[in-house]
């Protein structure tokens, strides 16, 4: 299994209350499976995928990555873990300004630990994959909302990251483009054997989820 | 590598532009300040480094060679005698009053040897014979005297306390600390000007040591014949006649303050532009962070910034500081600039900028990266 959460709770200290975000999660996923996780503002579902993604640790429970336990104490090895297995891919894309989409990722691509040739090899690869072979070199400001999420997908694949995560990834791109950008996202994930997870309030992504999970108050229903 | 740092720095063009600004100014100032100071502390010694002697003999506890005391010219022989001693002679530094033509009198500062070639001195003799001066009641005088005292032309005369002596040479570069034109006689001439008090009295002995003497022993040895008397090597009396100047006036102090704010300011601009610059880039660490980068990571990018704008802002800095070495020289103020200074105000610069890229380092470690998953 590629993913395996279990029993996952988060509470939150808000001044003197407690917040129960996550009240006992349990789910998995498996390499070239796509899951759409849904659920009301508010149910934890970014907390969730924090979670999993190793950005946040989790009150208890325990998440398992390629059978490796994730010490979620120690943040050096959640930097590692978001290395070596995981892309995101942000509601707000999340890209660098300063730098051009195969600048993008490129830089991501040396965080990982791939640098020189090798870096601008796979970053042309995965562009060219998410259809913007054309625009190698535009900046951010000159791409269109769809076009920096491609670019925010690409990131996220590249490299050999088994593991993708993308919040809300269609709630800054008009209907069309999100419906586009989501048929993109699946093929390439189901091409390359990659287990992604989506949350979203997109209908939408129903249509290319193999499996939907929903959340409500903290809880898988 | 992706140059993240260097992208980012230069995609806010204004904000690099207000920070390199702020660099530069520093560093100008830092270079005025310092070479300002080099160059008067040069003056304090410009006579004892170009006088050809390796020895130099004052009376006991003479502070300075502007500030000279009297001894029995005599004493000369005994130095003469001393084994490893090629050459040795009397000097006398005096102030003496000039008449000049308006009926002003002002002050010069006279340099009295016997042999003005013997010594190579002075150094940098614009029209005149030196050897002509033991001819008569003749002086050189410094060109720079015609800035203080108005123009003046070789073949005139001048009333020097009260005789009446023909200006026969001109020289270039040599003045006092405090400014005070030099003018060059004969010894005996000196003598007789400044009035029976100096009969038979010098202020100073110059020896020059033979090829292969040891200076330290020689010295040692003129200071066992002569207890009465200080005996210095040329480097120890050039230094001590700066650092009297350092020590009993407030320029260095002055210096120091000057250069501590000068940093201040350049830290101050670069610290608040950086951190501004971080702040307005949280975000983006925070999805450095999210993809796997350390603390590291960030501090690298942000320590690179520190050092491009420090090194732009010193060659920025740097280009105004020579700018003005002619302008200043045209005010009569010498400022320089050493390779040494150079390199110690490039190594400073780089040091001010990297304290204050710190001052972000610790917003940068309480970045969350969850802080990506937020509107
Ligand atoms: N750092 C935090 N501190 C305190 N409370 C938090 C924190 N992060 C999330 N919460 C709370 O946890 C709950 C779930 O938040 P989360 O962002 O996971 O919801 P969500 O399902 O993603 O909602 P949306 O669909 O609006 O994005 C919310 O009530 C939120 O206020
Ligand atoms: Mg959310």
């Amino acid at each position: 299994m590629l993913l395996e959460a279990t029993d996952i709770h988060k509470t939150f200290q808000e001044g003197r209350e407690t917040v129960h975000v996550l009240n006992g999660v349990t789910l998995s996923l498996a390499r070239g499976e796509i899951v759409s996780l849904e659920g009301p503002s508010g149910s934890g579902k970014t907390t969730l995928l924090s979670i999993v993604g190793c950005i946040l640790t989790p009150t208890s429970g325990r998440v398992v990555i390629e059978q490796h336990g994730v010490n979620a104490q120690h943040q050096g090895e959640l930097a590692r873990v978001r290395r070596q297995y995981i892309g995101f891919v942000f509601q707000q894309f999340n890209l660098f300004p300063a730098l051009t989409a195969l600048e993008n990722i490129e830089y991501a691509l040396n965080i990982k630990g791939v640098k020189g040739a090798a870096a601008q090899r796979e970053a042309q690869r995965v562009l060219v994959a998410v259809g913007l072979a054309e625009r190698l070199h535009f900046l951010p400001r000159d791409l269109s909302g769809g076009q920096k999420q491609r670019v925010a997908v690409a990131r996220a694949l590249a490299g050999n990251s088994p593991l993708i995560l993308a919040d809300e990834p269609t709630a800054n791109l008009d209907s069309v483009t999100g419906g586009q950008v989501l048929e993109m996202f699946r093929a390439l994930a189901k091409q390359e054997n990659r287990g992604l997870l989506i949350v979203t309030h997109d209908p939408k992504v129903r249509a290319v989820a193999d499996r939907v999970l929903k959340i409500e108050d903290g809880r898988l229903i | 590598m992706v140059d993240l740092a260097r992208k980012n720095l230069l995609h806010d063009k204004l904000r690099f532009v207000i920070t390199v600004s702020g660099v530069a100014f520093a560093v100008t100032l830092i270079f005025v300040q310092i070479g300002l100071f080099g160059g008067l502390l040069d003056n304090a010694s410009v006579t004892i480094d170009h006088l050809d002697a390796d020895v130099w003999v004052t009376s006991s506890k003479t502070p300075n060679i502007d500030f000279a005391h009297l001894f029995p010219e005599t004493s000369v022989q005994r130095v003469r005698s001393v084994p490893g001693v090629a050459r040795a002679d009397n000097l006398i530094v005096s102030f003496m009053f000039i008449s000049l033509p308006n009926g002003a009198r002002e002050n010069i500062e006279v340099y009295a040897l016997e042999d003005f070639n013997r010594w190579h001195f002075p150094w940098n003799v614009v029209q005149g014979n030196l050897d002509d001066l033991r001819r008569g009641r003749y002086f050189f005088l410094d060109e720079s005297a015609a800035r203080r005292f108005g123009p003046f032309a070789v073949g005139e005369y001048r009333e020097v306390l009260d005789y009446r002596l023909k200006i026969i040479g001109t020289t270039r570069e040599a003045l006092s600390f405090t400014t005070t034109p030099i003018g060059f006689m004969d010894y005996r001439i000196a003598q007789t000007l400044l009035g029976r008090e100096w009969v038979g009295r010098t202020t100073y002995i110059v020896a020059k040591l033979a090829p292969g003497a040891d200076a330290k022993a020689v010295k040692a040895e003129i200071q066992r014949r002569l207890p009465h008397n200080d005996v210095y090597t040329t480097a120890e009396w050039s230094r001590q006649s700066r650092s009297y100047w350092v020590d009993s006036t407030g320029i260095g102090f002055n210096m120091f303050m000057t250069v501590l704010l000068g940093g201040l300011v350049g830290i101050v601009i670069v610290a608040q532009t950086l951190y501004t610059s971080t702040m307005e880039h949280l975000k983006e660490f925070g999805t450095v962070k999210a993809i796997g980068g350390s603390n590291g990571d960030i501090y690298k990018i942000l320590a690179e910034q520190a050092v491009i704008s420090a090194v732009v802002g010193y060659v920025l800095g740097l280009i105004p500081a020579f700018a003005l070495v002619p302008a200043m020289a045209k005010g009569g103020l010498k400022l320089v600039i050493t390779p040494e200074l150079m390199l110690a105000v490039f190594v400073g610069t780089v040091a001010m900028c990297l304290l204050a890229a710190m001052v972000s380092f610790r917003k940068v470690a309480t970045i969350d990266p969850a802080l990506v998953f937020r509107g």
